[in-house]
């Protein structure tokens, strides 16, 4: 079953599953593909027919990354382009409850962590610098240099506390370690720009990279003269990567292709493309609490999707049909 | 402009990538300023249809009939009262005292009976107008001017003719698929034909011949010299008709709460030889465009005047115009060119296809003008919200 909800004159950047309440989502967005005008934050419900405003806000600058806060159902923080995080409240529809204003250009990325009780969020800047701070976000605890180009992703690993991957138009992808401040590892893991990574749910040492230069590659941080695999398939700039947190070794990733594509990383092999999409897909999530809703954003539409499953050697094929309203079906086949 | 680059650096990134296509990359467009209140905004127009002189829909009306009827339209359609009008400025060609120069921006309303008053008449005109070159050449006849431009550009007449068939298949098209409806202010005239009087509404445009053929026209005499290539057929034909064009500050329309049909971004009006008058718009269109940072890439439409074919057809292939954005719903050679209406008929047929059509587009208005001059102008059609 798929729902659509549309909000004109927005581009949407970025969408993230609320860890607490399962039919509900944070969308991060802009006006003019987020090159110019103001942004808007949307909390939005699914429901039995449809889709619920929960809240939205609207920001001077366009807004490009949002995480929720994994110690209370309430909070979210999102990223601008004016450099800013702010942090909202769901039940407030005025104001943020803080703004901070540290970076000294667009705030791409911003993660929540969710490792062992610490309650870290971390921002990645276009000024080339990553910044951690408590959840209040009074101000910044520590700033990384290392960079030498502007970033676009930064990621909490899953397992390791004070730890997160960044992905830079430097074509590098940085490990940091929080408590020393430092880069522990620099992997020239593209000659293109890096739009994004993420780390493997299931296994500590492995991210994932999704470049300008269309592909998508898998690393094990033990050994990063060459990825374990290659994932090519996308004919523009990968923009987003996320692994499945059901299924090991799954993971998807979205393009200027303007297709969702999930892969096999383990078989080096794509299992699905989805290509109905108009627009540049920017952002989507998993939802943990529904195996298998994927959650994709585009130009001015959010889509929810059910039963994407690839549990196990299940490969699907899947029938989406992609109008809004309409009814997809899936069926799982046995390879 | 840095978030711009580091977007289009996604797209087309330096160096080979593997897979994929890259036949994606970013083209400079222009964007004439965003939208502020000193904007002169068209608000609204319409016109009566266009009918045959001397012998079509019109042919017993006076202007001040026509001028009235469009008048009125414009007036009731946006619900404005006449009061609220600031100025009204009338553009004419034949009428006494009108002279031969047109309106320019503040152009409000334009009407033209040809029936009542003939071209043959150009009034008091000092002696000296024959001594001096080009002001003999601004007497010309207009379908000598158009000779010379055949001649002097090497317009044939196959290619005037295929122009002239292209206009009236268009109009022809745009009539019966209803696209006229909208524009068009059905007017209740009467015809005296012998003793008898009758009231008729006139809605259509009664110039369109939908049947001509490439081999009808062919077989038409010149008409302005023995060995030329205008013919009656290919050129624009002599008509009554009125349009009416309300334009204001957008600051004004607001506070009135006007709606906004068009946007005029930029006009310009330049000067060419008199014998040659036809090829205005190609001077004039590049000028207008300049003014308004714009490319012909960037405009959906044209609307050049038709006068004749020879300088309609020079215009479009000098400046590169592709011929599917010119006068997609035919010009005055089907149409008819009531010659002070022409122009705001061309603006109120250029903004309803750009409606019509739904999306933001530019479209150009042009002309030439007889004793040597052409007018552009570039209008916005703002598109949904």
């Amino acid at each position: 079953m798929e729902k659509v909800f549309r909000c004109p004159g927005r581009h949407g950047y970025a969408v993230e599953v609320s860890p607490f309440i399962p039919h509900r989502v944070a969308c991060a967005a802009s006006q003019h593909y987020g090159i110019a005008g103001c942004g808007a934050l949307l909390v939005l419900d699914e429901t039995e027919s449809g889709v619920a405003v929960v809240q939205s806000w609207q920001w001077a600058d366009g807004l490009f990354d949002v995480t929720w806060s994994e110690a209370n159902e309430h909070v979210v923080v999102a990223g601008g382009g004016d450099g800013s995080l702010q942090l909202w409240d769901t039940a407030n529809r005025g104001a943020p409850l803080r703004v901070a204003k540290e970076h000294t250009q667009e705030v791409y990325s911003v993660d929540w962590s969710q490792t062992r009780g610490e309650n870290l969020v971390v921002s990645g800047s276009w000024d080339q610098t990553a910044k951690v701070w408590d959840p209040s976000l009074s101000h910044s605890l520590t700033t990384l240099r290392g960079h030498e180009g502007v970033i676009y992703s930064t990621v909490w690993s899953p397992h390791i506390p004070g730890c997160f991957a960044s992905a830079s138009g430097d074509g590098t992808l940085r490990i940091w370690d929080v408590k020393s401040a430092a880069c522990r590892l620099a992997v020239p893991a593209h000659r293109a720009e890096i739009l994004s990574c993420d780390w493997c749910k299931y296994d500590q040492n492995i991210v994932a990279t999704g470049s300008v230069d269309c592909s998508v590659c898998v690393w094990d941080l033990r050994n990063v003269k060459q990825p374990i695999s290659t994932l090519l398939g996308h004919a523009y700039a990968v923009r987003r990567v996320k692994f499945s947190p059901f299924s090991e070794a799954t993971l998807a990733s979205c393009s200027y292709d303007f297709t969702v594509r999930f892969w096999d990383y383990r078989r080096n092999r794509p299992l699905e493309t989805v290509e109905h999409h108009s627009e540049f897909v920017c952002g989507f999530d998993f939802n943990l609490h529904n195996p298998g809703v994927c959650v994709c954003e585009e130009h001015e539409t959010i889509h929810w999707f059910s039963g994407c499953s690839f549990e196990g050697r299940t490969a699907v094929t899947a029938t989406f049909a992609l109008l809004s309203g309409s009814v997809t079906s899936l069926k799982p086949q046995a390879l | 402009m840095h978030r711009l680059k580091i977007l289009a650096g996604h797209l087309s990134p330096p160096g080979a990538a593997a897979g994929g296509t890259r036949d994606v990359g970013a083209a400079e467009c222009g964007s004439a300023g965003g939208s502020g209140p000193q904007d002169v905004v068209v608000v609204h127009g319409r016109r009566t249809a266009i009918g045959k002189a001397k012998r079509g829909a019109f042919k017993d009306t006076t202007p001040d009939e026509l001028l009235s009827a469009v008048m009125t339209a414009v007036l009731t359609d946006v619900g404005l009262s006449p009061d609220k009008l600031g100025d009204v400025c009338v553009g004419n060609v034949l009428q006494p005292g009108a002279g031969a120069l047109m309106a320019r921006v503040a152009h409000f309303l334009s009407v033209e009976s040809m029936s009542l008053r003939a071209i043959g008449e150009p009034g008091d005109l000092s002696s000296r107008v024959t001594e001096v070159d080009k002001a003999r050449d601004c007497i010309i006849p207009m379908g000598i001017t158009s000779e010379n431009i055949a001649e002097r550009f090497g317009v044939s007449r196959e290619k005037q003719d295929a122009f002239a068939l292209s206009s009236q298949q268009k109009a022809a098209r745009a009539q019966t698929s209803g696209r006229f409806q909208r524009e068009i202010v059905p007017v209740a005239v009467r015809h005296a034909d012998g003793g008898a009087e009758r009231e008729v509404l006139v809605a259509e445009d009664d110039g369109i011949r939908a049947g001509t053929t490439l081999a009808g026209l062919s077989k038409l005499r010149p008409a302005f010299k023995p060995d030329g290539s205008t013919t009656a057929g290919n050129s624009s034909q002599v008509s009554d008709g009125a349009a009416a064009v309300l334009l204001g500050r957008r600051a004004a329309a607001e506070a009135l709460g006007l709606p906004v049909l068009g946007v005029l971004r930029a006009s310009a009006v330049v000067g060419v030889p008199p014998d040659l008058m036809g090829i205005g718009p190609a001077f004039a269109i590049p000028a207008a465009l300049q003014q308004a940072g714009l490319t012909v890439a960037d405009m959906d439409v044209f609307e050049i005047n038709e006068a004749f074919p020879s300088q309609a057809v020079y215009c479009v292939e000098k400046l590169g115009i592709p011929l599917e954005k010119v006068n997609p719903n035919g010009g005055a050679i089907a149409l008819g060119h009531p010659l002070g209406c022409t122009g705001a008929r061309q603006v109120v047929t250029l903004l309803n296809e750009l409606r019509r059509r739904g999306r933001r587009a530019y479209g150009v208005v042009s002309m030439c003008i007889g004793t040597g001059m052409g007018a552009a102008a570039v209008f916005e059609y703002p598109g949904g919200a």
